[in-house]
């Protein structure tokens, strides 16, 4: 009887162990994936380079100007879970990704997995890059490659058990990983609200840090750009729907000069990490800017996703 | 009646040192207001929201270039606790704010020049020396300042 109680354990043991690994492997693109796209452009790369805010992680902390395209890594991301180093991306080719195949650089930023087959920290917001265009992801590759090639290691993550088990991010990935779009906008949106949504959500990633997150780290989406407590402690990361709280008395106008110029329209100043972020949104076209703004006010409103303070 | 002005201005500026001794946050807020205002005419002549003007545009310049040289006076030791924003880094990287202030004050008092006795001739002219200034907004709110509600 103990010996089969034993064996029973035994098993389910094993069949859970197994059911984790097989649900938390890491996944990849289809092998032909990539064929259908067009040649890569470094030129339409640029702009998704600032789209998506690469250099705010991995220039080199504090960089400004030119130093922003040295892609060096080194900025620490400090959260509950440990702190995150950025790593060097850089087309060097053995301290950057100078070496990579388009197919690796694409999995990683639409699978979340390295080369070697490994689950990126979502602290790399591939979670939003996975609703990024294939064409788009290679023409940022593109750019990457003409930029400067730099040396170093940017050092490693300090976590602590059990977020040490890359393994895990599997199941993190499964539970909150989607791709598919956040918002459902009408049939009657415009294609500036269109375009605003695959830059808001995709390549822009500003859910990352404006959507509030349960204790596992996953976003709450029901609180979609609500504003949420800084995931690096200090403050809060403000509210963007028109809801309470929120951006509601701002125009169109307001919002694609606040990114453009860094100004709110009572000329209070972009701060904090935004102030990187708007760097960013300020390369980007007119168009672009404009979209971002239409998408922003389609956005359902929602109430502050964070405590009031006082 | 020249005394009764006299008396009432030194009133005025020792009630405003009490609640400047006593308030330091509320003092730097209504420094940053009359900044914010300042720099909101400016944006709006540049955005030609409201029509070019050197008499305003140097009083914005002054206002700016006021707030420059007195804003660094009201962070003592302590004063980043209750209703405000200013980041621990105040604190914790005195020097960095302090070079943060000077480059404001460098900046406001070369656009006062560049202003001349009537302000700056045109907009142009007005863009080219206020440009500097806006831009310490920003790199002193990147690490100065803390978003809190």
């Amino acid at each position: 009887m103990k010996k089969k109680l034993l064996t029973t354990a035994l098993i389910v043991i094993a069949g859970g162990g197994a059911a984790f690994w097989l649900l938390s492997a890491p996944t990849s693109l289809e092998a032909g994936a990539l064929g259908a796209l067009e040649a890569p452009s470094a030129e339409r790369g640029e702009q998704v380079f600032w789209a998506g805010g690469c250099a705010s992680c991995h220039a080199r902390p504090g960089a400004d100007g030119d130093a922003r395209l040295e892609l060096a890594g080194g900025v620490e991301l400090k959260s509950d879970f440990g702190t995150f180093v950025a790593p060097n991306i850089s087309p060097h080719m053995q301290d950057g990704i100078g070496g990579w195949s388009d197919m690796a650089f694409a999995n990683a930023m639409l699978h979340g997995v390295s080369p070697e087959g490994e689950h990126y920290y979502p602290a790399f917001p591939y979670p939003s890059y996975a609703r990024m265009e294939p064409q788009d992801v290679s023409d940022l590759f593109a750019f990457i490659k003409t930029l400067p090639e730099v040396e170093g290691d940017a050092g490693e993550h300090q976590l602590s058990f059990p977020f040490t088990m890359r393994r895990g991010i599997g199941l993190w990935k499964l539970a909150y990983m989607h791709d598919e779009p956040v918002v459902a906008l009408g049939a009657d949106a415009s294609d500036a609200e269109r375009r605003g949504q695959y830059l808001v959500e995709g390549a822009g990633h500003c859910g990352e840090c404006h959507t509030p997150r349960n204790i596992a780290g996953g976003q709450l989406y029901d609180q979609w750009l609500a504003g949420a407590v800084s995931a690096e402690g200090e403050g809060i990361v403000p509210n963007i729907t028109t809801g309470d709280g929120g951006i509601g008395s701002w125009s169109a106008g307001d919002i694609a000069y606040y990114l453009e110029s860094g100004f709110t329209p009572e000329f209070d100043s972009v701060g904090g990490a935004m102030v990187s972020v708007q760097k960013n949104m300020a390369r980007l076209s007119k168009e672009d800017r404009d979209a971002i703004a239409a998408y922003l006010l389609a956005v359902q409103p929602k109430p502050n996703g964070y405590p009031s303070s006082r | 009646m020249k005394k009764i002005a006299l008396a009432v201005s030194a009133l005025c500026l020792s009630v405003s040192g009490v609640a400047a001794a006593d308030d330091p946050i509320a003092v730097r807020k209504s420094i940053m207001q009359a900044t914010a205002a300042s720099a909101g005419l400016a944006g709006a002549m540049m955005k030609e929201e409201l029509a070019y003007n050197p008499a305003i545009a140097k009083a914005a310049i002054l206002t700016l270039n006021a707030g420059a040289k007195s804003y660094g006076a009201f962070f003592p030791e302590g004063s980043g606790e209750g209703d405000t924003t200013a980041a621990p880094a105040i604190w914790e990287d005195a020097a960095g704010f302090q070079a943060a202030l000077d480059k404001y004050m460098t900046d406001t008092a070369a656009a006062l020049d560049a202003a001349g006795k009537d302000g700056p001739a045109d907009l142009a002219s007005f863009q080219a020396a206020i440009g500097p200034v806006f831009s310490n907004c920003k790199s002193c709110h990147e690490k100065f300042r803390v978003q809190n509600n």
